[in-house]
């Protein structure tokens, strides 16, 4: 499994993603650390075993295996405060000044240059939608020094991988046997 | 009584360690400092005094939670003001303390006891204080017991929760504030 089997098995009305997942594999204004590690963490976002897979066995063999703990730790930890968080964003009133009485410690120590980590998170935080996250950790990465095309590439492969995710989840339901269409 | 904020004092002290190493005579003592197991929190709990009745109960308890604080990056130190031969002597001699997973310190010159102002006026041996101690050696609880009254590990457990619980994601940033609050 490969970004080129997710490209070859993506329908023909989905070539748009087919092209957009290539090209953005090799996304030159991220390194390659943090280019692995938007990629697997808006894959374990995204939801779908198979571009999980995928996803993991392409750009895992370009992380240290802390990196790619950190990575998964981004999505895992953000599956949390994504949810947590646009929660307390949305409804408001005492909600986003009660402490959250939740346990968030992997963010002081992700592992990894603290800064990757924010941007994993800002991909994360694309995929879930939580609006107030995604401004937050924006904010971050930019005090961090990271640029404004690097912020935008790194919410591109989230979009790119989650529609992929989407669309090879249909396939898959649609081909899945038994079940009248 | 040293509390919330104030150093935790150094020590250095003999003790006896957890598990099997610290019930054979030839591997049991060792020394631990307050620079031992840097990184991690510290729970130091004091009792009065070795083999009395409450102490075994409430020790045992620690030692259940001992693997629950080991997961929140937490070691647990006992302590009295009785020797290490006497720590060890009773893991060698009761049944609920001979598995106990946790090392004890000899504070038999009642120095560290005395630094932290928990010995009692009258009988001199150490109350039953317990104090969370953060990887900077700063204490951020303390709690004191009258020398009968056995504690709650669970509730000291629950604490060390709350305390290691500060919210560290930039999704906790509101709207005005100009900056994040740094991560604790």
């Amino acid at each position: 499994m490969s970004v080129e089997s997710l490209k070859s098995q993506l329908p023909d009305y989905a070539k748009d993603l087919k092209l957009n997942l290539g090209s953005l594999a090799a996304e030159p204004s991220l390194n390659t650390q943090q280019r692995a590690g938007v990629f697997i963490a808006s894959a374990i976002a995204s939801r779908n075993p198979d571009v999980t897979r995928a996803i993991v066995a392409e750009f895992a063999p370009q992380l240290s295996p802390e990196a790619l703990n950190a990575a998964k730790a981004a999505a895992a930890i953000m599956g949390m405060n994504n949810v947590y968080y646009r929660f307390t964003h949305l409804v408001g009133g005492d909600y986003p000044t009660l402490p959250a009485r939740l346990r968030m410690n992997v963010m002081l120590r992700p592992g990894v240059e603290k800064v990757d980590f924010e941007l994993w998170s800002l991909a994360v935080s694309a995929v879930n939608g939580c609006g107030m996250c995604m401004e937050s950790h924006e904010k971050v990465v930019r005090q961090a020094g990271l640029t404004q095309e690097q912020v935008q590439a790194a919410v591109r492969i989230a979009a790119v991988v989650h529609a992929v995710a989407v669309t090879l989840e249909a396939e898959a339901s649609l081909a899945a046997p038994g079940i009248a269409a | 009584m040293l509390t919330v904020g104030d150093k935790f004092p150094s020590f250095k002290l003999q003790a006896v360690k957890a598990g099997n190493d610290g019930l054979d005579l030839k591997t049991a003592f060792t020394e631990i400092s307050n620079e031992s197991d840097a990184g991690k929190w510290k729970i130091v709990f004091f009792w009065p005094k070795d083999f009395t009745f409450v102490c075994p109960t409430e020790i045992v308890a620690f030692g259940k939670l001992a693997g629950d604080f080991a997961d929140r990056d937490a070691v647990v130190y006992g302590a009295s003001i009785d020797g290490e031969f006497v720590h060890l002597n009773w893991r060698l001699h009761h049944n609920d303390l001979h598995d106990l997973p946790i090392a004890m310190l000899a504070d038999h010159k009642r120095e560290l006891s005395e630094a932290l102002g928990i010995l009692d006026k009258n009988e001199g041996v150490a109350l039953r204080a317990t104090f969370v101690v953060d990887p900077d050696g700063i204490i951020r609880f303390a709690s004191v017991n009258d020398l009968n009254v056995g504690r709650n590990p669970a509730e000291v457990l629950r604490v060390l929760d709350a305390l290691q619980s500060d919210e560290l994601c930039p999704c906790n940033w509101q709207k005005g504030e100009e900056f994040l609050r740094p991560a604790a």
